[in-house]
């Protein structure tokens, strides 16, 4: 449902505003005079606006790709180095620490420290601390912006992934893609702006919503189209069984033909809409077949990131992520799952890092020698963080937590080789610099050229921001 | 927002924008002066008394007068703020992005020299009942047009014309079956020159069953129904007979207020039936979550948060799930007003499912009872009294052989109904839990006083003798047009049934009738509606049939040169309204049109085919989806399984919402990727080959009349003679290419063909025909009501 105000409080004229629209659609569709493809109501003939005109100021990066490590990955085992927990290892967690505090599997169970399930060294020029786990991110320790005092707000991987992407728990709302592409469009004439890719491979993973990649109340041109590891890459992009191209090309002709002696006598603009709709859907029905062919990858990329073209890894999807990112999407976002280690931590460690440190390494080498990786944000984290305290399901494992974590960020305008913030010693509460999911959203933002509070929509009334109502920071920091 | 006299010293460049009102102007304040006010001011001057600056509401007039000199613009603080040249003085200030227009100051100014009088909200005034001010003898049907024409005068516009009646029977059809008309309909309206047979149409339409269907569709994406949990597993739940129950509400034009406390407060009713019982489902359509490790307490207030989101949007068209953290900025809903709203819904139980919802498929979520569709049930019903009647006949003749064939066919068609029965979640009261505020909506914080079940502070109060308010005197207050909010609920529901037939609301906003909501366009007309709703003991069809017989509801969609500027959004209705069909319709019209609709009524929800591998990510349990097979395949959209986290991926393209929130007008989009699913999705395919065999099986050998029919079929005009040559191109280029490319035809007829058939000279027919088939289907026209 997408409500505009009667009143305009900008002194934006109309024709301003169109060019705003034209540039800005999710898809590149040219100058289409297109209201409804940002799925308004055509009924009120009117086009959306958005409440600035974008970019505020010189953006750092055209594209972010956000390497979601779905389940949380633990802290304590990959970035975040803690002798103390290992001093206390098997003694009583101190109550000082988790009274009061929201706690998950381990609610009514006895608290106790678990000490590092690995060794951390130091690593490049910079002396990055990074786990054993994790010998690829080793090699690109001076690539890297660590940030060890991630907070979040929710404790079960559903509503954590919502606030991770959406900033509130509440369903419904839009997510960071689909803001960004609103915001900023796609470069691409044959892709959508926003592509989300989840890879196969690992243990029994957490389930993961749609609704991580709904453009919620904003258009539903800026969703997050989907594509398949295997079968037909997109949903409904093969013509049906029997249709060739050719065929398929001469039925898009005629409806085309009929769809404009339409508009001859009615005038609707939703059939000029929907002629390059149809337009763009067989651009996409030529292109994305080519997209996720990799027979014009040579070997020694595919080796560079593992990949085997089809078996839908998360190697495949990173070497996917730079074509898709060639191609001009906004915003990439993958999905790996199974870093849920409440039991068992050090065996699946080995096989979630086994499947995505090298791959992640690869796509950025990959990234900087094709140029590409200072134009790039690249973000890698998960939901939350894992807690110092003991699990047992299955051998020692860790259970969810929020008060503090470790992500990384690189890529245009970030420091690379740089530390920011850190946990207490035992990695429970986040307590230098801390940086709260909104922070984090206000910082992508900064980079692309956004200024997070004056990005809004308007919805029930309210002007919606991606960081919401409460404080949020760019953290100024990090940014070279 | 401190008085400022130094800001006077900024205040040089006033005589710009000034113009002295003069005597004979008004402004309304609801109209014009609170919107502005709302949007720029109330956020800190406003009811949030946690975050008010200055101490200062521009919503309270006794507050506002502190910067306020009626009469005085320039001797008015608010006016010299906001025209200050100074960026410290300057309010809206600069960095909250707010930007008031030299226009909108003007006004502000002008209302303060009328005299800056304050009028309550108007959504919370009662109804008025002013008659339209013209009477339009020979163009108006209906009071309804009489209130449009007047405005539409004022505003120097003029109505559009009467659609002709293809499109009229087209539009009636879909609005209220959702469904296109067949030929035979069409034929039939456009031939009968008597002056009922507009009445009749509407007449009938409003008696099928179909119209239940249709209607139930917003109800469902108000109250948010879906099959699934929505959190984290999303397993399925029970609770398809609430659909059916919201169905059958419908077609018995069950009075809105009565299927309201049947929903809100079924299990409180004395001598509950069983419909009541179904319908207090609908305190139970809220998403769960059935993931190991959550906190019950954060999931019981996530859970309260979720129901008043969704009350107050549905009745009263109002956004209190804003006051969950803190009072509402911009309406008079405090903190203390959400959680005394919360306190009436503490009698229901969603704690079992922690204990016993398990990630079985359904889960559980108990209470859940085993019911029959109503329609079924009054079968039954029908069928014990049949039954005892022969039996009783038996035993007055002493026949003890009750094995008649009679009694055994109706005993075994009792027994194939009660096979029927499905579960579905109900409401059972239990002791209510304690409901405390909860400060910044954090529930880990206990700090907060206890509440009891209460209304809203500023609204009427609720006159219960009660120790303890609940969901039933809840109920009878939202429809009590003295001494509850009827009138405002009222208004609510004839807006949001102005929409269906008009395309827009009286006020755009349908869900938020509070200060950030858009006023009404017609005041009056919606008071007017509003009291008729009640005058008809809340009868839905009755408004409906009244909307439908208005000269208004009959005008083209199409816009005449120099209407589209001076009307864009059709705000005053001086014509109709033009759009994709909701997604289901999208379905139902392609089902339809090739006949291989199916139109049974009700039951478990189904599952048509899908994109393979699409459920990949739902886990506990992993997900198989298996597409029902047989006349299942075929039925309307609104019984596919609505699967929260992966709703199907057709209605999903066409902005069928996910039904997580309460949704109360969708988006209407056209994107390529419903293109795609148009050009490609398997149902879609499958009916153009459906509609190919039926234009063969209906018309013989005349390519011209073939083409005809089904493009009629779809659009319900007559295709000119240019559309049908564009037609016949396709389907020559069609034949010959299946002619040369058998193994193509083959396989594409082989694919959508549940029948084999076997001469190859057939199957390229088919094959050719469905490529005309297909393109008849994807015609923008096919999709749009207008």
């Amino acid at each position: 449902m997408v409500k505009k105000m009667t009143i305009q409080y900008n002194h934006q004229s109309e024709n301003h505003t169109r060019r705003s629209i034209l540039r800005n659609t999710g898809f590149g569709l040219g100058a289409v005079a297109c209201h409804s493809l940002l799925g308004e109501k055509t009924t009120s003939g009117e086009t959306p606006t958005r409440s600035a005109d974008l970019p505020n100021f010189p953006p750092k990066v055209k594209r972010v790709i956000f390497l979601c490590m779905a389940g949380g990955p633990s802290h304590l085992e990959t970035f975040d180095e803690k002798p103390e927990l290992a001093k206390q290892d098997g003694l009583a967690m101190p109550a000082s620490y988790t009274a009061g505090q929201p706690i998950a599997q381990l609610q009514g169970k006895e608290l106790k420290c678990q000490g590092p399930l690995t060794k951390f060294g130091r690593y490049g020029e910079s002396g990055q601390v990074i786990s054993d786990f994790l010998p690829y991110h080793q090699r690109m320790a001076d690539d890297l912006c660590v940030i060890r005092s991630m907070v979040t707000e929710q404790i079960n991987h559903d509503p954590a992934h919502t606030f991770l992407n959406t900033g509130t728990a509440i369903s419904g709302r839009p997510s960071m893609g689909s803001w960004v592409t609103y915001g900023l469009g796609s470069e691409s004439k044959e892709l959508p702006g926003f592509v989300v890719l989840t890879s196969v491979g690992g243990r029994n993973p957490q389930p993961i919503a749609s609704r991580q990649w709904s453009s919620g109340f904003l258009p539903s041109l800026y969703q997050g189209v989907e594509f398949n590891g295997s079968g037909p890459p997109v949903n409904y992009v093969t013509p049906p069984n029997g249709v060739t191209d050719s065929r398929q090309r001469k039925l898009i002709d005629t409806i085309g033909e009929l769809n404009r002696r339409r508009y001859a006598t009615t005038q609707d603009p939703e059939i000029e809409t929907r002629i390059a709709t149809y337009e763009m859907a067989f651009r996409m029905q030529k292109s994305v077949p080519q997209l996720a062919d990799f027979s014009d990858e040579p070997q020694h990329v595919l080796d560079l990131y593992g990949a085997k073209p089809g078996d839908g890894s998360y190697a495949s999807n990173c070497l996917l992520a730079r074509r898709l990112a060639e191609r001009g999407v906004r915003f990439i976002q993958l999905y790996h799952r199974g870093w849920d280690h409440h039991g068992g931590l050090k065996q699946y460690m080995k096989v979630c890092c086994g499947l995505t440190d090298q791959p992640t390494w690869a796509l950025i080498q990959d990234l900087k020698q094709r140029k590409m990786l200072d134009e790039t944000l690249i973000v890698w984290g998960g939901e939350f963080g894992r807690t110092p305290m003991y699990q047992g399901k299955g051998g020692a494992g860790r259970d969810h937590h929020i008060k503090g974590f470790s992500m990384w960020i690189a890529g245009g305008g970030v420091k690379g080789g740089y530390s920011h913030g850190a946990t207490d010693e035992l990695g429970y509460h986040a307590v230098e610099d801390v940086v709260h999911v909104r922070d984090l959203h206000a910082t992508m933002l900064h980079l692309l050229g956004i200024d997070h509070q004056r990005f809004t929509h308007p919805y029930q009334g309210l002007d919606m921001r991606l960081t919401g109502v409460e404080p949020a920071k760019v953290i100024d920091s990090i940014l070279t | 927002m401190k008085p400022n006299l130094a800001s006077t010293a900024f205040t040089f460049f006033l005589g710009l924008l000034m113009t002295s009102a003069s005597a004979d102007e008004t402004i309304d304040f609801n109209q014009q002066i609170r919107p502005i006010l709302s949007n720029a001011c109330f956020a800190c001057h406003g009811p949030d008394s946690l975050n008010r600056k200055a101490d200062l509401r521009l919503d309270d007039e006794a507050s506002a007068h502190q910067v306020i000199t009626p009469n005085r613009h320039q001797n008015s603080d608010l006016f010299l703020r906001i025209s200050s040249g100074d960026p410290e003085l300057l309010m809206p200030p600069p960095d909250s992005g707010k930007i008031l227009t030299d226009a909108q100051i003007n006004l502000i100014a002008k209302w303060i020299d009328l005299g800056a009088q304050y009028e309550t909200h108007w959504s919370y005034q009662k109804t008025k009942q002013e008659k339209p001010s013209q009477h339009f003898g020979n163009w108006s049907k209906d009071p309804i047009d009489d209130y449009l024409r007047t405005r539409h005068k004022n505003d120097s516009l003029k109505p559009a014309m009467e659609a002709d009646r293809r499109t009229l029977i087209r539009r009636l059809t879909l609005d209220l079956t959702g469904l296109p008309p067949t030929l035979e309909e069409i034929d039939r309206f456009v031939n009968d020159e008597h002056p009922t047979a507009y009445r009749k149409l509407v007449d009938r339409l409003l008696a099928s069953p179909a119209y239940g269907e249709r209607m139930a569709i917003q109800w469902l994406d108000l109250v948010r129904y879906a099959d699934t949990v929505g959190y984290h597993g999303d397993q399925d739940h029970n609770i398809s007979p609430y659909r059916d129950y919201v169905i059958d509400s419908l077609v018995q034009d069950r009075p809105i207020n009565q299927f309201s406390t049947q929903q809100i407060a079924g299990d409180l009713l004395p001598n509950a039936s069983i419909d009541d019982e179904i319908a207090s489902g609908y305190n139970r359509l809220l998403q769960t979550s059935h993931e190991g490790g959550v906190q019950v307490d954060e999931y019981l207030s996530i859970y309260a948060a979720d129901r008043i989101r969704n009350f107050s949007n549905v009745w009263m068209g109002a956004t209190i799930g804003c006051a969950q953290c803190h009072d509402h900025k911009y309406d008079p809903y405090t903190i203390k007003d959400f959680y005394s709203l919360v306190a009436f819904f503490a009698d229901i139980d969603e704690e079992d499912h922690f204990a016993v919802g398990s990630n079985s498929l359904p889960t559980k979520r108990p209470p859940e009872i085993s019911v029959l569709a109503p329609w079924q049930q009054a079968r039954v019903d029908q069928l014990n009294a049949e039954i005892a009647k022969i039996e009783s006949n038996d035993e007055e003749r002493g026949i003890e052989n009750k094995l008649t064939e009679k009694h055994l066919s109706l005993t075994a068609e009792r027994q194939r109904l009660l096979n029927q029965k499905r579960l579905t979640m109900v409401t059972k009261t239990k002791s209510a839990r304690s409901i405390r505020i909860l400060p910044r909506g954090d529930w880990l914080d206990k700090s907060g006083p206890l509440v009891m079940p209460e209304v809203p502070e500023f609204l009427p109060q609720i006159q219960s003798d009660r120790d303890r308010a609940n969901r039933l005197d809840l109920a009878n207050w939202l429809f009590d047009r003295d001494d509850g909010i009827g009138q405002l609920t009222a208004r609510v529901f004839a807006n949001r049934y102005w929409q269906m037939m008009y395309g827009q609301g009286i006020s755009p906003s349908l869900a938020d009738f509070g200060g950030q909501g858009e006023p009404p366009n017609h005041p009056d007309l919606l008071d007017h509606l509003a009291n008729f709703l009640n005058e008809t003991q809340w009868s839905t069809k009755r408004f409906l049939r009244r909307l439908a017989l208005t000269r208004s509801y009959r005008q083209s969609s199409h816009i005449e040169t120099g209407t589209v500027s001076s009307d864009p959004r059709n705000l005053l209705f001086a014509r109709q309204s033009r759009y994709r069909l909701p997604a289901e319709l999208v379905r139902d019209a392609a089902l339809s049109i090739s006949q291989l609709i199916s139109h049974e009524l009700g039951g478990k929800s189904v599952k048509p085919h899908q994109p393979t591998g699409y459920y990949r990510h739902l886990n506990f349990p992993k997900r198989v989806y298996v597409p029902d097979r047989g006349s299942d395949q075929y039925r309307r959209g609104l019984y596919v399984h609505w699967q929260r986290q992966f709703l199907h991926p057709m209605l999903k393209a066409m902005d069928a919402p996910s039904r997580e929130e309460c949704v109360a007008l969708r988006s209407v989009s056209n994107t390529p990727l419903e293109a795609l699913v148009m050009l490609n999705d398997a149902s879609m395919v499958e009916a153009a080959a459906a509609l190919a065999s039926r234009i063969i099986r209906e018309y013989l050998d005349d390519d011209k009349q073939r083409i005809q029919f089904a493009f009629e079929l779809a659009t319900a005009r007559r295709a000119d003679s240019k559309e049908v040559t564009i037609l016949e191109e396709l389907l020559h280029d069609q034949r010959d290419h299946y002619a040369k490319h058998a193994d193509e035809a083959a396989t594409l007829v082989a694919a959508i063909q549940g029948d084999s058939v076997s001469n190859q000279k057939q199957i390229a027919e088919i094959a050719s025909w469905t490529g005309v088939a297909r393109a008849i289907l994807n015609l923008h026209e096919t999709v749009t009501r207008n």
